[in-house]
């Protein structure tokens, strides 16, 4: 990991493993925290190296035998509240409805996404090779989370006190295929600024899959990610807001929401891989910004400018938030011709996060 | 038996769940405490790595969990992540939630 420069922790980079077993051991409580985040991260960042990918990095992909050229696959599984994956199926690609409404989200949200990739940039699901988009529901007991496993989607259904089911919102859907679409393509690390941007990126094509579900021209849409969330009694309105980060909620037991709208805020720790949902709140802001200068369907221009940067080969797995903003001016360029307004437009709002590209 | 239960990642980042939570035997009723020292001993909390499974390549949003039990003069320190596939990980895992839960619930009212 210390070969990592964006991962590096000077006092663990030069200690052999055995020694920061042992500061978890024995350390004091503040040693033991940053050994065991150290160990956590060399240990993941291993996986990366070692873990057969599900899915063919770019490049290197062969014609499937098996994709149908705009088709959609998806398969519901439920987890009946286990941790089990990926559980029972209970709805397959064209079946009726099943009458459990987490089930029927789920399908339903995945269409959407789906459509959305074909309709705006001709992709064909997660891989733009027609993969099976799978979902399980109903995971684990009072479980507050939705996650991308790296093979599929996972959804608990909240514990109704702080949560409601995580497939209510269809922006969360969205952002959760996009990590798949992001581990296609560029394979952001997940940690750091490329995992912010990780995760910026499931939070930009997330909300552009609920606008054009809802029709909505950026001036129309909320910008919010996980709208209706949170149960009855907590004080926020969502996870994330692109149009303000830093304002979706504020609450005695949840905290304040700690985005941060600019780089002069930009939050250093090792806490959530580094501020992967955190620091995320800058890239998420430029990309509003831009969208709301250029007007119309954000994802018409806005979205189509960072979609060619995601599926750019010269995005790197390490990028930075400097690197992925000139690439998105590139892109704008490219697309739209140099000092159009689109490019006037994205050259603007990166400025206004702190982020000078020219 | 005194432990520190910590949770983070997960779809988003809050700060009031992130913080470190000091569940102490002393404090549970008797039945409780009972079950908490059973669960740990099913897992051989004190035999497991620091480490137990990673996630995928690839994977996002997934749930990171640090357990870390002192008892008699011993101490270990153990990270979890999402899924947490092994049974008896799982049953403390749910314990220390419930517990949390509770604690959360008796500061709220």
């Amino acid at each position: 990991m210390c070969q990592h420069t964006s991962h590096r922790q000077p006092i663990f980079c030069i200690l052999p493993p055995h020694i920061i077993d042992a500061l978890v051991q024995r350390g004091t409580p503040r040693q033991r925290a940053r050994a065991l985040r150290t160990l956590a991260v060399d240990n993941t960042i291993r996986a990366l190296r070692s873990t057969p990918r599900t899915i063919v990095p770019r490049g290197r992909r062969r014609p499937s035998m098996t994709a149908a050229e705009g088709q959609k696959q998806r398969t519901i599984y439920n987890a009946h509240n286990t941790e089990t994956l990926p559980g029972d199926v209970v709805r397959t690609e064209g079946s009726p409805p099943s009458g459990d409404q987490a089930v029927d989200e789920a399908y339903d949200g995945l269409g959407a996404t789906y459509d959305f990739y074909s309709l705006a940039y001709n992709r064909n699901s997660i891989d733009d090779e027609g993969m099976s988009m799978l979902a399980t529901v109903h995971f684990n007991q009072d479980y507050n989370n939705a996650f991308w496993n790296g093979e599929q989607m996972v959804f608990g259904d909240g514990d109704g006190e702080l949560f409601n089911r995580f497939t209510i919102s269809l922006d969360v859907i969205g952002h959760e295929l996009t990590h798949g679409v992001t581990e296609d393509e560029a394979q952001l690390i997940y940690f750091f600024q490329p995992g912010a941007l990780n995760e910026s990126v499931s939070d930009v094509f997330g909300s552009l899959v609920k606008q054009r579900v809802l029709n909505q021209t950026a001036d129309q849409a909320d910008w919010l990610i996980g709208a209706g969330l949170f149960a009855a009694g907590v004080n926020g309105v969502a996870l994330r807001s692109m149009k303000a980060p830093g304002t979706a909620y504020d609450d005695p037991v949840l905290g304040k929401d700690p985005q941060p709208a600019h780089m002069n805020d930009y939050v250093r720790g090792f806490a959530d891989n580094g501020g992967v949902h955190i620091n995320s709140g800058i890239p998420n802001h430029a990309f509003y910004l831009a969208a709301m200068q250029i007007g119309g369907f954000a994802w018409e221009k806005a979205g189509r400018i960072w979609y060619q940067t995601l599926i750019d080969a010269q995005l790197r797995p390490s990028a930075n938030f400097q690197r992925f903003a000139s690439l998105t001016l590139a892109n704008a360029e490219k697309l739209f011709g140099a000092g159009s307004p689109e490019h006037q437009a994205v050259s603007q709002a990166w400025n206004e996060v702190g982020i000078a590209v020219t | 038996m005194r432990i520190e239960f910590q949770t983070e990642g997960g779809i988003a980042h809050f700060p009031g769940l992130s913080q470190p939570v000091v569940i102490d035997s002393e404090a549970l009723t008797a039945e409780a405490a009972s079950e908490l020292t059973r669960l740990v001993e099913a897992a051989r909390f004190f035999e497991r790595p620091t480490v137990v499974g990673a996630p995928r390549a690839g994977a996002a949003d997934y749930r990171q969990y640090t357990i870390t039990v002192e008892e008699g003069g011993r101490q270990h320190s153990i990270r979890l992540a999402d899924p947490v596939e092994e049974p008896t990980l799982q049953q403390l895992l749910h314990f220390l939630q419930t517990q949390v839960r509770a604690l959360r619930r008796e500061k709220g009212s």
